[in-house]
Order: structure tokens, then C-alpha cells, then sequence
């Protein structure tokens, strides 16, 4: 974890696992009607944070956690998710609702369903040939997985960054161009040359904005013909969120886009994403409680069993959850 | 930025142009398929098809095919279907088109004023004007009015007769040949169909990227279901052709067979197929191929022998004890040299380095060894990709635990590394059990062996007072094997028939004993494969 | 062990019957090792067979080229006044080893050789990419189950039997097709070598593709591209060293390939008029050695290592090229080597 991450973010303050454990004692939330508390949770929660539980505490998931009133546009509208891969459940039942203009935290333990969750957002999970989704998700209402979705569409109004970066093998100018140039919004290739309509300034013009988008501009102006792969990674990172500003899209969806990387990276990755999310909508994966408190406006936890336990303004979620299971796991007893 | 084109997210229902293009596709794949039967004289092209002349009847398609490409591109451009275009069809469609268009004029120049260069501009005027014409035009015209238009040129000159199933195109050569219809005609309908069906799948998929995308796949399925077709046919060709010869005089019953003894006990086998358990003499009443059979097997023996234990062990010390560097980089380099080498380089090899070795002449021995040599790289590939494979945890975890590196080598790698390593070893032998060219020049015996010459190896040793000590005639004799037997067979050609009473069938026999022998081979090999990956799962 | 070792190759190398005494030493000594230092002789043994491979391609090398240099002797030629040994084997296109002047050009069967190679080549590359890119890349489960074994076993057809085949079904046909005067055609031999050389290309294009990170290709579709757009722009270029050596590797089959080209092929070696008559096959530089190995002797016998040699070289020079430009793409992709 990034702890020693300088904290940039001012507005909201940076908490640790620390802070919170003895901001609230854990047995005083604990709500009296809950009856499938279990007394291995109750021994560990008595005896202090030195200990971590085997696993999660047994209760029952209620539909208030989960449910966030926020002003302004829904971009998302996520209503009873079920995704399967093979036999297993990745994730049940899921319903959200994802406002416009914001960055929106996804976290939980490794195997919880966050990520399988944000690549249905795009319908990357389709490119898995054993996943089974069903349910509906709506992006402005219109629903995604139906007949006749055109998901070159779809990717370029949802665009997504990855775990690790991914440039492409080619130099920094064409992975930028890439996307404009294969939906033909620009043209470059020989045949355009030659008709006299290659839109060579156009495409510089997009490079340079993108690039300053993604805070690399003054990095890499002067070797745009060099080989991405000859980046520091985290400026891969950034060269690929600027890849993915140059199809002008409506979300990005982030997976981890900083656990590869070190700490001033990081925290460089974390600015741009404040910054974007004055014009975007960002989903973010993340592991790193940390970072989520830092840079979301609103947070969803996703614990084992891909479900969806609570959803909520960040500083609620972190400061003072409903779920105990929530509380455990943000104070670090398990994941 | 360049968000220019906004296209609705769900696209609106197209069901009557794509049932269109459908149509199209199948007429395509249909002309593809027919054409293929007539090139192997299945249709053929002087019959008729439903009371209509078979050119005429695929020049109609072709037309039909034509105008419903150009349909979907003229119908897509003025708006009728709704599409998403590129603003022009790429630059592999241009060349392409160009290309199809500049053979086109070029022929058909050469054609009508018979001779001389005239093809070459009229070539490049018509692959010109195709280019200019691909290029220029937005994409979803761009990439169907010139295929269509082929399709339309080629079926109007079926359709007129002026190809008709007579038509001979004397090539002028010096060496004489000719392009007649019977092959023009199936080739041209095959090309037409590719070229109008790829445009079809385009138009199917709405052009633009998708469009594309459905063309490119058409082509790519057409073309693996081909592999696996020709695939087919061959294996189910000869088979067809070599069971009759294969169970001449093959009976079933209780003590008809041979009898075959085992460690002492004598069983009669029920079955007798003369082909495979005799060999060649004037008493036998049907003639066989044993002693090519056994010589087979022995040769395979052999050369496992010899290569396995030397590729396995070089593949351990590769990638066990030799440090990554000047040496292993050098092996490499020579064990993929040795994997291209041609065979008959082996055979060569063998002629000159193993047979005066072992007695000069060309012996059991010599082929056994020069085999073993064409086998050794395949067995040290495979074996080094089994071993590199194993996961350094094992190696870790047995050496934590303090056993010594040849006791982890040889009780954990090695035996987690044994599936690949068999596997690659019985493909292996797949290969060189069909193997002509090497023993052709080390181990050829005569065409027809009688069945009691069927090598002896075992029966062969005997040991002597004189250097070399170790002999076995029976090794350093020349023998016969399958693939050398058809070899045989088909250069003897009309020599055959005093000693077979049906040579054709006989040779198509051998081929299929060939063809059997090496695919249970390969049958073993890739089932063993797959049942070591399934164990691996479940593990 | 070891001088035994060294002794038995000394003398098997001098076709010394006294072989099989330091044969047996080395066993004897091999067999003590084991039993008192397993470990210790272990590697030996196996660092014995690893120099024992590079020792078999030296010794193809070494004796294939020395039974060749008399031809190149016979065959010198001067220029401006200097011999120069061997430069009218590619000079002249007469072969005759019967009739004066006795002449063993090689120009005829390199022709020959380039003409089959360049058919299959042609044949075997573009199918073999495209079936690459199918089973690795768009093929569902299922079918690439039922594919890739079939391209294995494609593999394994021994070329004798699609000689047979060509020999008695495509020669004849193709004969009648194209009028043409005997049977054997570098067209078709083309074709069915082409055939041969598929797997081989099928196989290494699809381990080249297959080695392309899947998150480059996820990026790419994550873009809003077609998964066909992601194999042109990315996975194709980012595996195009892999696969241009399949193709590479696919040629150099093709140049070797012996028993289809012997048995469809005329066997007379000469130049087809004009040189581009794919209709007429005369003699591959595999197929003259097959066809003439039985009654050559002398210098004749020479000239057929000399195709050999020819063919060596080539095939080694290709193999080794196709080594690099696979070593170079492990390298660029950042992966192992």
C-alpha cells in the first residue's frame, strides 16, 4: 500500500486504518437486531485490532446500505447484475446507480467482483467465453445488454484503463491516434495521402490535447515518434489515459490504473483523475482503501460472493458504515 | 476532439437488406462449392443442371451474384440501407481490386488481339481504373461495384458462350500447354465467388469496421473449413481406394489366421489378412506387404533407441545444468538446423558416413541410425519445452528440502516434464515412420521381400572371437519399409504386374497401411496429450 | 569414461573394427560412474549428448561438402584468367552424365527448386496465417479442438503418400486439363509441397500470435475497435517477426521436400521454355539426388552431394534467419528469450 503516498488531495482528509479503529470502536456500531453475528467476529472485535478474522462475519445485507441519493444525472443505472463464469458466481444481484461528472470507488477484497463489475460496464466480460451475465445495465437509460448494441459504440463512450499499462508496441503519437483513426474519424494511412485528405494536423492537434490532458504532454513532446514500451510505467499509465480521452468518451472505467505503480506515479495518476472528473465520469477499481478515500466522491464495497454491500457518499462509507462486515474490512480485519 | 461521429448505440432492425446479403453469401458459398466439384470432375461443366448447361447455369449465378453486390452498394449509398461506411474501402481492397482488375483486362486483351504486349496497358487501364475507382469512391460503393462488376463480366461471358465447355486458350509456350474451360471455368466461378462474397459479408455487416470484420471472417472460415476438407478428403480418398486392396482375401474365423507365438504359448489368430501378414513369393495365393510392416517397426525401434536417451539427456543438461550463454545458444542453433535440414540431406549424410561404417552396404543398421539422427531434434525440442515447463517451485521446494540436484532432476523434473516429452516423442515418430528419402539412400531393399525375409533382429545377434565382436547379420542386411515400398511401387509403374495380379490396388493398399500406421501414431500421440492435460486439472 | 569415449568416436570416425573396444570401456566406465557417483555422471552423460547433437550437424556439414568438392573441381571455369572452381555448375544449364561434354550444371534444378518453392510458398502462406490467426485468435473452443489436430495430422501425412496421390490422381488430371505433352507439372507439385509446408507455418505463426499479451489486445478492443481491427493493427504487427519466420521456416520445408517432388516431376533435368511454364516440371535439387542416387557413381555421385550441399546451406541459412527474427520479436515484446 501507498503509504507514504503524498497525500495531494486536500479538500477530503487522507485516512488510515489507524484513524478510523480509534475514531470508532467497533462493538458500539454493532447494531442490537442483527442475529447472524457470529462469535468468532464477536471475539475478534473484542480482543482489538491485532487480530485478523478468519474471515467475514455472517449478516444479512440490507437494501437501505445500498441505496444513495445523489443530485444530478445517473450515468449508470445497474439493476440485478448476475454474473457467472462457468460455475461460479462472480457477482449477485448487484443494482447501483453511478451519477454523472464524478469518480465513484469500487472496493473490497481480491476476489469480490469489482473488477468482473466494471468490465460489465463495457461488456468486456464478453470477450471471456465462459461468463454468463444477466440483468440489465442502462448507460442514459439506454440498456447495454440487448440485440443490436453496437459495441464499438459502446467502448467508445465507456472507455477503460487497465491494471497494468498496455500501450501498444508502436510510438507514442500512434497510440494515441489509434482509436480516431480506426473508427475513421481521422485518416492518415497511405490511401488518404494520396487523395490528398489525410488529416495529419488534426491528428497532431488531438495528440497534443490528449497529451496534455493526461498531464504527459511536457514529458514527451519532443520523442512523440519513440516507442511507447521506452516509457516509465507510469507514464505508460498516463499515455494510456490519454489513449483513452482520444475517442472523446463519456466514462472511463479505471481497474487498479496505479497498483503497478510507485508511489509518485501514483499520485500523479491520482490528480489527473480529479482533474478528469470534472468532464467524465470515472468508475475506479481499487484495492487501496487509501487512495479511494482520497480521490472518490462515492464509494460502493463489494464484499465475497460478488455482492454489494454498501454504497454510499465516501465520506459515510469510510467515517461511519452501516455494515459491520464493511467497518471490518475497511479497518482492515480481513481482505 | 475527434468525437465526429456519433452513431446511435442500438442499431435500428436491417432485417430485409441483410436477408439481401445473405442471400448473397450462400449464392457465393454455393458457386464456391460447385466449382470445387467441377474442378474434380463431379460437375461436369459439359452436363447440364436442371436441363440447363452447367456454364450457363454458373454464368446466371454469377450475373445474379453480381447485381445483388452492387444492389447492396448502390441501395447503401443512396441511403435505402442504413449503413455505417468508411469513407473509402482500404487500401488492401484498392490493391486488391486493382489487381483482380488488371489480370481481368490483361487477359482478356491478350485474348482478343492475340499476342504481342497489348495485354500490358490494357491491363493496366482496367486495374487502373478499378484502383481509381475503389479509392475515390466512399466505401460501401468502393467495395462492391468492383467486385460485383467481376462477377457480372465473368458470368456474361459464360452466359453468352463465349467460354463455353469447349473453349482451349493455346498458351503459345514452347513446351505446349493450353488453358482449357474444364479448368478455366470451375477456377474463375471459385475466384468470383471469394471475391463477390467477401463483398457480401461487408455489405452484411453494414461496411465500416464491422463490415470488414464480417468479409475478413468469411475468408477465414472458408479457408480453415478448406484445411480441414482437404484434410479429409485425402485420408478418406485413400482409404477408399486402399481397403479393397487392403482385405483381398482377408477371412475371419476361428483358426484361419497365422499363428503367432508368444513367450512359448502359440495362439491362431481369427483373423487373416493376407496383406498385411505375408510377403511376396509365387506360392502365396494373395501377395502382402509384411516384411515392409516389420521392417518399419524395426527402423522406428531403432531409431528411438537412439535418439530418445540422446535428446532427452541433452535437453537435461540444457536446461538444467548449463549456464544460459555461448553453448546453449549454440545447441539451439544447431538443433533447429538439424529440425529444417531436409531429408534427403540425411540420406546423404547416411550414404556416405554410415553405410561404409557398418559393413558398406546399405543396411537396417545404417537407417535405423540416419532416422534416429532426423528424429533427435524433434525429441530435444519437445523434451527441452516439457522441461522448461516445469515450474522452478518444484525444483525450489525439492532442493529446500535437501536432495541433491540429480535426485530433484531425475525424482521431480524429469517426471513432471514425462508427458511432453512422450508426447513430443510419439509425434515424432509419427514423422519419421513416413519417411521416404532417408532410407532410400541407407537401407533400400528389393520391391517385393517375401514374408520369411521379414528382419530378424532379435533372432540376428551372435557374438564373434573377431573385432567387431558384436555382429547381427540380420542389421547389416538391406530390408524394406512401407514408405519405401510405395515409393518402390510407383517408380516400377508397369513392372508390377508379373508379381501382382492387381498392381493399382496394391499400391493404393500400401499407401493406406502406410497412411494407418503413421496416424495411429499421431492418434496416440494427441490422445495421450489430451489425457495428460485432463489428469493435470483434475490433479 | 571420457578418453573412452573420445576413443570409440575416433574409431568409429576411422570405420576401425576395433570400435566397439572403447565402445564397451565407455560403458564399463559409464555403468561403474553411475553406480558410485550417479550424480556426477549424470552430467556427463547428458553435457556428452548435448555436444553429441551440435557433433552430428558438424559431421552432416563436414562429409556432404567433402564428397562435393571434386565436382566443384571438375567444373572450374576461368575468369580473366583466373580459375575460379565451380562457377560453371551455375554458368551453363546443360546436366548430362552420359553424353559429352559430360556437364553438371546445377542452373536447371535450382530453377526447379525455386519455381516449386515460390508455388508453395504462395500457397502455404497466406493459408497458413490465416488458419494461424484462426485457431489462435477467432476460433470458439470447439472448432479449434477439432482444427488443430487436424493441421497436426496434416503434418504428419507422410510425403510419399501425397506423391502417390499427386502421382496417380493430380499428374494425369492436371495433364489433360492443360494439354500439356507427359505428366508433371511444377504447378502442382507446388501445390501439394505448399500443402506440406501449411502445418509447419500454422504452428510457429500461431505461437507467434498467441505470445502477444492479452492486455495488449484488451486495450485495443477496450478502444471500441473490432476484435478484426485488433488483429490487424495490433496483434499482427506486434507478432509480425513470428511470423514472417513461419513463412521462413515454411519455405525451407518447402526447398527440402523430396518425395512428392521426386515421384510428380519429370526427372529431367533441364530448364522449362519459357522459364516461366509452371505447366512443365523437370527436376527439383531433392528430386535429382532421389532419382539418381541408384546408378551414379564418380563424379556424377559428387554432383548429387553437391545439390545436397546446396540445399544444406540454403535450409541452414533460413533456419538460422528465422532464429533471429524470433529471437529479436521475444526481445522487443519485453518477454523471455
Amino acid at each position: 500500500m501507498s503509504e507514504t503516498t503524498p497525500t495531494t488531495k486536500t479538500d477530503r482528509p487522507a485516512k488510515t486504518d489507524q484513524s478510523t479503529e480509534a475514531d470508532q470502536p467497533t462493538e458500539a456500531d454493532q447494531p442490537a437486531n442483527e442475529p447472524d453475528v457470529t462469535t468468532a467476529a464477536d471475539a475478534t472485535n473484542g480482543d482489538g485490532a491485532t487480530h485478523t478474522t478468519a474471515g467475514e462475519t455472517d449478516e444479512q445485507v440490507r437494501e437501505e446500505w445500498r441505496e444513495y441519493d445523489f443530485e444530478g444525472m445517473a450515468k449508470f443505472a445497474v439493476e440485478d447484475l448476475d454474473v457467472h463464469y462457468g460455475d461460479d458466481h462472480a457477482l449477485q444481484g448487484v443494482s447501483i446507480e453511478i451519477p454523472e461528472n464524478s469518480v465513484t470507488a469500487l472496493i473490497g477484497p481480491s476476489g469480490c467482483g469489482k473488477s468482473t463489475f466494471l468490465r460489465s460496464l463495457n461488456r468486456m466480460n464478453d470477450r471471456i467465453k465462459s461468463a454468463r451475465v444477466d440483468g440489465s445495465v442502462r448507460i442514459d437509460g439506454q440498456e447495454i445488454y440487448q440485440d443490436g448494441v453496437n459495441l464499438v459504440e459502446l467502448r467508445k463512450r465507456v472507455g477503460m484503463v487497465f491494471q497494468s499499462p498496455n500501450p501498444f508496441p508502436k510510438s507514442i503519437r500512434e497510440n494515441i491516434a489509434y482509436g480516431p483513426e480506426k473508427h475513421g474519424d481521422i485518416e492518415t494511412g497511405p490511401l488518404a495521402r494520396l487523395l490528398g485528405r489525410s488529416d495529419a494536423a488534426a491528428r497532431d492537434r488531438l495528440v497534443e490535447e490528449c497529451l496534455r490532458d493526461a498531464a504527459l504532454w511536457e514529458e514527451v513532446n519532443d520523442r512523440l515518434d519513440d516507442n511507447a514500451l521506452g516509457l516509465s510505467g507510469g507514464q505508460q499509465q498516463r499515455l494510456c489515459i490519454a489513449r483513452c480521452l482520444s475517442v472523446d468518451p463519456e466514462v472511463i472505467l479505471m481497474d487498479e490504473p496505479a497498483s503497478a505503480l510507485d508511489p509518485i506515479a501514483t499520485a500523479k495518476i491520482e490528480d489527473l483523475i480529479e482533474q478528469l472528473s470534472e468532464e467524465y465520469t470515472v468508475v475506479i477499481v481499487t484495492h487501496n482503501m487509501q487512495q479511494a478515500a482520497r480521490i472518490s466522491d462515492q464509494t460502493a464495497v463489494f464484499l465475497t460472493g460478488g455482492e454489494l454491500v454498501e454504497y454510499g457518499d465516501t465520506d459515510q462509507v469510510f467515517e461511519d458504515p452501516h455494515s459491520e462486515r464493511v467497518e471490518d474490512y475497511i479497518t482492515g480485519k480481513f481482505g | 476532439m475527434a468525437g465526429a461521429t456519433r452513431t446511435p448505440l442500438v442499431r435500428a432492425d436491417a432485417s430485409r437488406p441483410e436477408a439481401v446479403a445473405s442471400l448473397a453469401m450462400a449464392i457465393a458459398v454455393g458457386l464456391i462449392a460447385v466449382g470445387i466439384a467441377s474442378l474434380f470432375g463431379l460437375v461436369p461443366i459439359d452436363a447440364a443442371i436442371g436441363g440447363v448447361p452447367t456454364v450457363t447455369a454458373l454464368g446466371g449465378l454469377l450475373v445474379v451474384l453480381g447485381a445483388a453486390v452492387i444492389g447492396l452498394g448502390v441501395g447503401s449509398a443512396l441511403g435505402y440501407i442504413e449503413t455505417e461506411p468508411s469513407p473509402n474501402a482500404g487500401l488492401v481492397a484498392t490493391v486488391g481490386f486493382a489487381f483482380v482488375w488488371f489480370v481481368l483486362g490483361g487477359l482478356t486483351a491478350s485474348l482478343v488481339l492475340e499476342g504481342g504486349l497489348a495485354w500490358l496497358p490494357a491491363g493496366a487501364v482496367t486495374g487502373g481504373a478499378a484502383f481509381a475507382m475503389t479509392a475515390a469512391t466512399r466505401e460501401d460503393i468502393g467495395s462492391t461495384l468492383p467486385a460485383g462488376a467481376v462477377a457480372i463480366v465473368v458470368g456474361g461471358t459464360f452466359l453468352t458462350g463465349t467460354i463455353g465447355p469447349v473453349w482451349v486458350w493455346d498458351l503459345g509456350f514452347e513446351q505446349q500447354a493450353s488453358m482449357t474451360a474444364t479448368f478455366l471455368v470451375p477456377a474463375a466461378t471459385i475466384a468470383c465467388g471469394l471475391l463477390a462474397g467477401w463483398a457480401a459479408a461487408t455489405a452484411y455487416g453494414g461496411f465500416g469496421a464491422r463490415g470488414r470484420r464480417m468479409g475478413a471472417y468469411l475468408l477465414i472460415y472458408v479457408n480453415a473449413s478448406a484445411i480441414i476438407g482437404v484434410l479429409f478428403l485425402l485420408i478418406a480418398f485413400t482409404a477408399v481406394r486402399g481397403i479393397p486392396g487392403l482385405l483381398t482375401g482377408a477371412t475371419v474365423g476361428s483358426g484361419v489366421g497365422p499363428t503367432v507365438s508368444v513367450l512359448g504359448v502359440s495362439v491362431t489368430l481369427p483373423v487373416a489378412v493376407p496383406f498385411v501378414m505375408n510377403g511376396v513369393s509365387l506360392l502365396n495365393d494373395f501377395q502382402g506387404v509384411l516384411p515392409a510392416i516389420v521392417g518399419t517397426v524395426w527402423l522406428v525401434v531403432g531409431a528411438v533407441v537412439l535418439a530418445v536417451p540422446l535428446g532427452v539427456g541433452a535437453a537435461v543438461f540444457l536446461t538444467e545444468y548449463a549456464e544460459r550463454g555461448r553453448l546453449t545458444q549454440a545447441v539451439e542453433v544447431a538443433t533447429n538446423g538439424l529440425w529444417s535440414t531436409p531429408s534427403i540431406v540425411f540420406g546423404l549424410f547416411g550414404f556416405t558416413f554410415l553405410v561404409p561404417r557398418f559393413g558398406g552396404n546399405k543396411s537396417l543398421l545404417a537407417g535405423m541410425v540416419t532416422l534416429g539422427f532426423m528424429l533427435l531434434p524433434l525429441v530435444l525440442i519437445t523434451s527441452r519445452e516439457a522441461l522448461l515447463a516445469v515450474p522452478d517451485e518444484y525444483r525450489d521446494a525439492s532442493a529446500a528440502l535437501g536432495v541433491s540436484k540429480w535426485q530433484t532432476i531425475r525424482s521431480v523434473v524429469v517426471p513432471a516434464a514425462l508427458p511432453g516429452v512422450v508426447t513430443g516423442t510419439i509425434l515424432g515418430v509419427g514423422r519419421i515412420a513416413g519417411e521416404t528419402a532417408p532410407i532410400l539412400l541407407t537401407m533400400t531393399g528389393g520391391t517385393f521381400v517375401s514374408g520369411d525375409r521379414a528382419a530378424d533382429v532379435i533372432g540376428g545377434f551372435a557374438f564373434t572371437s573377431q573385432p567387431p565382436f558384436v555382429t547381427n547379420p540380420e542389421l547389416l542386411q538391406a530390408t524394406t519399409a512401407l514408405p519405401f515400398q510405395l515409393y518402390a511401387l510407383i517408380t516400377a509403374g508397369v513392372g508390377l504386374g508379373d508379381n501382382v495380379s492387381n498392381p493399382v490396388e496394391f499400391q493404393w493398399a500400401t499407401a493406406f497401411v502406410l497412411l494407418l500406421v503413421v496416424l495411429s501414431f499421431y492418434a496416440v500421440g494427441i490422445g495421450a496429450r489430451y489425457y495428460f492435460r485432463r489428469r493435470l486439472r483434475h490433479e | 569414461m571420457t578418453v573412452a569415449l573420445v576413443a570409440s568416436l575416433v574409431g568409429f570416425l576411422l570405420a576401425s573394427p576395433f570400435t566397439a573396444l572403447p565402445v564397451a570401456l565407455f560403458l564399463l566406465a559409464a555403468g561403474v560412474g553411475w553406480v558410485r557417483y550417479q550424480g556426477l555422471t549424470a552430467r556427463v552423460l547428458t553435457f556428452a549428448m548435448t555436444i553429441a547433437t551440435v557433433l552430428i550437424l558438424l559431421l552432416i556439414t563436414v562429409y556432404i561438402t567433402v564428397e562435393s568438392i571434386p565436382v566443384i573441381r571438375y567444373e572450374t571455369t576461368t575468369v580473366f584468367g583466373v580459375p575460379v572452381p565451380g562457377l560453371r555448375l551455375f554458368t551453363e544449364t546443360r546436366w548430362d552424365a552420359v553424353a559429352e561434354p559430360i556437364r553438371y550444371s546445377m542452373v536447371p534444378m535450382i530453377h526447379g527448386t525455386v519455381m516449386v518453392t515460390t508455388i508453395a510458398t504462395a500457397v502455404a502462406a497466406p493459408l497458413g496465417v490465416a488458419a494461424a490467426l484462426f485457431l489462435s485468435e477467432i476460433a470458439p473452443g470447439a472448432v479449434r479442438e477439432v482444427v488443430k489436430p487436424g493441421v497436426e495430422i496434416l503434418a504428419g501425412i507422410p510425403s510419399i503418400v501425397y506423391g502417390f496421390i499427386g502421382f496417380t490422381i493430380l499428374s494425369p488430371w492436371a495433364s489433360e486439363q492443360f494439354r500439356t505433352t507427359g505428366q508433371g507439372s511444377y504447378l502442382f507439385v507446388g501445390i501439394v509441397v505448399g500443402l506440406m509446408a501449411l502445418p509447419t507455418v500454422v504452428s510457429v505463426a500461431e505461437d507467434a500470435l498467441s505470445s502477444v499479451p492479452e492486455s495488449m489486445k484488451s486495450g485495443s478492443l477496450a478502444m471500441g475497435t473490432t476484435d478484426w481491427q485488433t488483429m490487424t493493427s495490433i496483434t499482427i504487427p506486434a507478432a509480425f517477426s513470428g511470423v514472417s519466420a513461419a513463412v521462413l521456416l515454411g519455405v525451407g520445408r518447402a526447398i527440402g521436400e523430396t518425395m512428392a517432388a521426386t515421384v510428380m516431376l519429370r526427372g529431367v533435368p533441364q530448364l522449362t521454355e519459357p522459364l516461366y511454364n509452371v505447366f512443365y516440371g523437370q527436376e527439383t535439387l531433392t528430386s535429382l539426388i532421389a532419382n539418381n542416387y541408384g546408378n551414379a557413381h564418380g563424379l556424377q555421385m559428387d554432383a548429387l552431394f553437391l545439390a545436397g550441399v546446396i540445399l544444406f546451406i540454403t535450409v541452414l541459412a533460413i533456419s538460422i534467419g528465422s532464429q533471429y527474427i524470433e529471437w529479436r520479436m521475444h526481445r522487443k515484446l519485453g518477454g523471455e528469450v
